[in-house]
């Protein structure tokens, strides 16, 4: 028999396909059948053979021998070789959209009826530690309320009500459509304290809070461009920042250039961004098509009365 | 605060309600600090109805398009 006709006689007897004639049945460990060349030690024999792709090779004595794969079949000499299972490819998530316990800064959070932003870092005051985000990350733009579930990994990821809840809306700086903002700030507070860390992913732990200078170089971890470098170039903007809810507009705002690509981009909010010396000098909320915008990080604890945790 | 702050803090109210204007701050050109205007689009209607100095600080016109919350 030729070795491709001996492999249908295999597909029908040890993977199941239908074949006229025949009963066909399946092979427990066996999940693929195949035409190839013998291989022996790296080397291919002249003779094709009918390749059986098995989840485990064992010794052919610790196989049962109901179901021994032969070493013949009609003819057609067999070759084993471990396979184990097959499966479609899917995308591995990156970890910056996973859950992640203890949870740090740069990954996914959100209010439950958001999308997703970024976990900026930890903060604490005399009470306890919070969660740093923006309020349109943990608020959702001032429509949520004190105690809603913050998801991480957030709703766009995969978080879900029931699993991935890390803590509960504590407060926000609710942002005023008639005046001038100085912050998009707001403080979630764990459930579980062992379930939130201080390190900014990539970055490490934060050392402080500063004013930024003109031109320094700055970094931020963030759950869509995640580990990035730019440029300050404004630190004392004043702009019109478009929300779902309408304009805001802010004042002493930083202006971050790309040092290549991009700074940020959609769900890199809530992000810190950090100094050369570890320091933290802005909290990102916006950007336009060639600049990101942060506020300072010391209006940040000001205006909620908190330090870097 | 610094002159070019308050320079811009005189100029940021009236800058801000010029069509096309999204922002004002300050930056640094050629080692010296300047005014930045920030526009979401550069138009030859824009450049003319902008300032090339305010009060001696020079200015300089920035396309940066619309900023939004991210």
């Amino acid at each position: 028999m030729k070795p491709l006709e001996a492999k249908q006689v295999c597909e029908c007897l040890y993977l199941g396909v239908k074949m006229d004639g025949m009963t066909p049945s399946v092979h427990p460990n066996v999940v693929g059948v195949g035409v190839a060349h013998k291989s022996s030690r790296g080397a291919f024999a002249d003779d094709l053979a009918i390749r059986f792709y098995v989840r485990h090779k064992l010794h052919h004595l610790l196989v049962r021998e109901a179901e021994r794969i032969p070493p013949e079949i009609e003819g057609v000499p067999t070759d084993v070789v471990e396979s184990r299972e097959f499966s479609i490819w899917r995308p591995i998530p990156p970890i910056y959209h996973r859950k992640v316990r203890p949870a740090m800064g740069g990954l996914s959070i959100g209010h439950y009826d958001i999308t997703a932003g970024t976990l900026g870092c930890l903060v604490k005051d005399r009470r306890a530690r919070y969660v740093l985000s923006n309020n349109h990350v943990l608020a959702n733009e001032n429509r949520g309320g004190e105690g809603d579930p913050i998801l991480q990994p957030g709703r766009f990821d995969g978080g879900k009500l029931d699993r991935d809840v890390l803590g509960r809306l504590v407060t926000y700086v609710a942002l005023d459509s008639g005046g001038l903002n100085l912050v998009d700030a707001a403080l979630a507070e764990p459930h579980n304290p062992d379930d939130v860390t201080p390190d900014v992913l990539n970055i490490g732990r934060l050392k402080g809070t500063r004013e930024p200078e003109l031109e320094e170089e700055v970094r931020k971890s963030g759950r869509t461009t995640r580990l990035t470098q730019g440029v300050v170039e404004d630190a004392s903007a004043t702009l019109r920042v478009g929300y779902s809810r309408g304009t805001f507009v802010f004042t002493d705002q930083i202006i971050v250039g790309a040092r290549s690509g991009a700074f940020s981009a959609g769900g890199d909010s809530g992000a810190i961004v950090v100094g050369h010396d570890g320091k933290a000098v802005g909290l990102l909320f916006g950007g336009s098509p060639f600049f990101t915008v942060a506020n300072k990080m010391t209006h940040v604890e000001k205006t909620l009365d908190v330090t870097i945790a | 605060m610094t002159v070019v702050e308050e320079v811009k803090r005189r100029h940021e109210a009236d800058l801000l309600k010029t069509p096309g204007v999204v922002g004002v701050g300050i930056g640094r050109k050629e080692g010296r600090e300047c005014i930045r205007i920030y526009v979401s689009k550069e138009t030859p209607k824009i450049l003319e109805a902008l300032p090339r100095s305010l009060e001696d600080v020079p200015v300089e016109v920035v396309v940066s398009g619309l900023f939004k919350a991210r």
